[in-house]
């Protein structure tokens, strides 16, 4: 059982996250339960609460009580918690502390310093019942994002926890794998664990979850009972900012004769030493109007884009727009990637230059008139590393418009947005496809697609299987 | 992706403990940066000590790093025992510290690369600790043998980033300031999350960890033990003038 009395919590200065205040809550033995509400209202807080990564990893001012399985929170160790609570984070690449799957699995056992022959024999019992025979004797570097999450649940698994926490687990799985997820989930809470997910993606969590919790500015402010919660009308639930409750599903039209604008012509590349790779006959896309590249987590979306903006120098093929063919070198300078993580390709000390150097001809008045455009003003001369994911994402996009670039491309602009958020990416994208920038981005977000996207690419193997049409372009 | 310092675990042929690899490298460092030049029994020593983790590299999927590795030193070991002595002036200026660099600091670095490419984070853990290594040593050690491959790819990141908005900057300064920054925050962010996913699964608790990690010694590591440590002891001898 857990048993928050009272509690509100603020970060020291220097953290972004928001803190919580007042909570007061009680969840049973054996309860699943569903965190929601927008970024930055506090459920990642309450998740570390309840494992204790606050206040022992993370510093700030703390009152009132949190109790986790009849431990005192705040008087026990980090290593007394995690005997009890197993937690499985939102980032697949930095919660894995050794490089092979086995020696994962055994990890939280060694921790507890059982004997080597238990460790065995638990993390044989892990691999059977979670069904991940095939993800052994594989270095945890060429798993998929999904097998990554599974494994993560499984080695949590594997030290036999009371309490699984889980913050935003899907954030950067496909569909597959979202139901991969689900199904280990399932298995967790008919052991008789206690389950706490905070989530954005809500809908394949419909018959796991026994209680939701709506958070809003670090407070607990709607509870709902699974069923109410599940059949909320759709106006209500996007007045709360929430993601679709239903699996989203796209509907398509048939193809248009339209004139297409832009062609990908005979693209292949291979990954040196393996057999993965992309090979793209010929795939027709077009100006002023938004490609969606959907397929599984490996189909080769990224590589595309890769190839596409000429950052693979092996890779053949070529780009056609308006009758003018763009080879790599081309391409380079043509095309501009906004990549899924945005920290990696700002480099100046304040959003101003970061616009500035990316202009053909250097212009401040232009360029604090486009940052205006993007509601960016207010931080011209803010570093832009100590901007939030959201206004980085848009720093970036500034600087794709700033280049004139013909050709924007997106790499999972969406994975981990809220409603709001989301929107307002979509909001931007589709102005980008108006001003008539040829727009591709890869994505597994459904509802991110159904809002803007006007063509829809599938991916499979790294070959293109279809390429079929959402919506018309709207003409402006 | 790229595979540049991960480990392929599961897929060696050649099985080394992990203490023999640090043996290899305190053994090749010592021998080869301190060693006399190749006369006498050093000729035999310093070739030897280096062409080691060449050959180690060729039972591994980098095989071509251990030919390319090889082949240099080959080419330098002849260099310095034949040219070097007929040349003056300007090639002889540029030969000796080339030569140096190959055959003196290089195979430190490959035979680090041969342990950091071989090695799992929990053989490495498991070494340290029978060596009786206090666990405020292991963790920081192990945290930084996890986080190579991660550096390696934020920078790859990083470099694609500016090639693909083709930044060019006025001065080499701003150019490092350019890659190191995001670098640096790229890194500390994953070292934050790492270190609280570690701590989660009680990482760093007051109990004596277990390991199920297999660790020995067989005839290679006898084999490679023998020739790091003859080699070091033997060019003591000479440095001494013993020999």
């Amino acid at each position: 059982m857990i048993r928050i009395e009272n509690l509100s919590f603020y970060y020291k200065r220097g953290r972004s996250d928001a803190g919580v205040n007042n909570i007061n809550l009680k969840i049973n033995m054996g309860e699943v339960v569903l965190l929601c509400g927008e970024s930055g209202c506090g459920k990642t807080t309450l998740t570390r609460l309840i494992n204790g990564l606050v206040p022992h990893y993370y510093d700030g001012d703390i009152d009132g009580t949190v109790f986790t399985h009849g431990k005192n929170v705040q008087k026990s160790t980090l290593y007394e918690l995690s005997r009890i609570v197993g937690s499985v984070f939102q980032n697949p690449r930095s919660q894995f502390y050794t490089v092979d799957t086995y020696s994962e699995l055994a990890f939280g056992c060694e921790n507890q310093g059982l004997p080597v022959d238990e460790i065995k024999k638990r993390v044989d019992e892990t691999i059977y019942f979670m069904e991940i025979e095939h993800l052994m004797g594989r270095s945890i570097f060429d798993l998929s994002g999904g097998e990554k999450q599974k494994l993560a649940c499984a080695s949590v698994w594997a030290a036999s926890p009371k309490v699984l926490v889980l913050d935003e687990p899907s954030a950067n799985l496909d569909e597959k794998a979202i139901e991969d997820l689900r199904a280990v989930l399932e298995k967790c809470k008919s052991a008789g664990i206690t389950i706490i997910i905070a989530e954005h993606r809500l809908y394949y969590l419909k018959g796991l979850v026994n209680r939701v919790l709506f958070m809003e500015n670090g407070q607990i402010t709607k509870e709902f009972d699974a069923k109410s919660f599940f059949e909320m009308k759709d106006s209500q639930r996007i007045s709360f900012g929430l993601r679709t409750l239903t699996p989203p599903t796209l509907s398509f039209s048939e193809s248009a004769n339209e004139s297409h604008s832009a062609v990908l012509s005979n693209f292949k590349f291979k990954y040196k030493h393996s057999e993965i790779g992309i090979s793209v006959k010929k795939v027709c896309i077009y100006k002023g109007a938004i490609t969606a590249i959907t397929g599984h987590n490996g189909a080769g979306k990224t590589t595309l884009l890769r190839c596409l903006c000429g950052l693979e120098k092996t890779a053949e093929g070529e780009l056609w727009l308006e009758d003018e063919v763009h080879k790599r070198k081309k391409r380079l300078k043509n095309c501009f990637l906004v990549m899924q993580d945005v920290g990696h390709q700002l480099f100046c000390e304040s959003v101003l230059d970061e616009v500035m150097i990316s202009m053909p001809n250097a212009d401040k008045e232009k360029a604090l008139a486009l940052l205006k455009a993007l509601d960016l003003e207010k931080f011209a001369s803010d570093h832009p590393l100590s901007l939030s994911g959201g206004q980085k994402q848009r720093v970036a996009i500034a600087c794709a418009v700033a280049s004139e670039r013909q050709v924007i491309l997106f790499d999972e602009p969406t994975s981990g947005l809220d409603l709001r958020h989301m929107e307002a990416v979509s909001k931007v994208i589709e102005r980008l496809a108006q001003s008539g920038k040829t727009v591709l981005v890869t994505t597994h977000d459904k509802e991110f697609i159904k809002a803007c996207c006007h063509y829809v690419l599938h991916m499979k193997n790294g070959e293109v299987t279809a390429n079929r049409i959402l919506k018309e372009v709207e003409k402006v | 992706m790229n595979t540049f310092l991960h480990t392929t675990a599961g897929k060696r042929h050649l099985r080394l403990d992990p203490r023999t690899k640090f043996a290899l490298i305190l053994c090749t460092s010592f021998t080869l940066v301190w060693g006399m030049s190749l006369i006498g029994v050093m000729a035999v020593v310093r070739p030897a000590l280096a062409f080691v983790p060449a050959i180690l590299l060729l039972f591994t999927p980098r095989l071509r790093v251990g030919i390319v590795y090889g082949i240099l030193e080959i080419l330098c070991f002849t260099a310095e025992i034949t040219v070097f002595q007929s040349t003056t002036g300007f090639w002889n200026l540029i030969l000796l510290p080339v030569c140096a660099i190959i055959t003196r600091y290089m195979p430190c670095v490959v035979a680090a690369y041969y342990m950091m490419a071989t090695t799992t984070v929990s053989e490495f853990i498991a070494g340290m600790e029978r060596m009786n290594v206090t666990q405020k040593i292991v963790i920081p050690l192990s945290v930084m043998f996890r986080f190579f491959p991660t550096i390696v790819r934020e920078h790859r990141c990083i470099n694609d980033a500016m090639r693909m908005r083709n930044i060019t900057a006025s001065n080499p300064v701003s150019m490092l300031e350019y890659r190191i920054v995001p670098l640096i925050a790229a890194v500390a962010k994953i070292g934050d999350e790492l270190s609280a996913a570690a701590l989660t699964r009680g990482f760093g608790g007051d109990v004596k960890r277990s390991n199920v990690c297999e660790i020995g010694f067989g005839v290679q590591d006898i084999i490679i033990l023998l020739i790091s440590f003859g080699g070091a002891f033997t060019s003591i001898l000479a440095k001494v003038g013993l020999i």
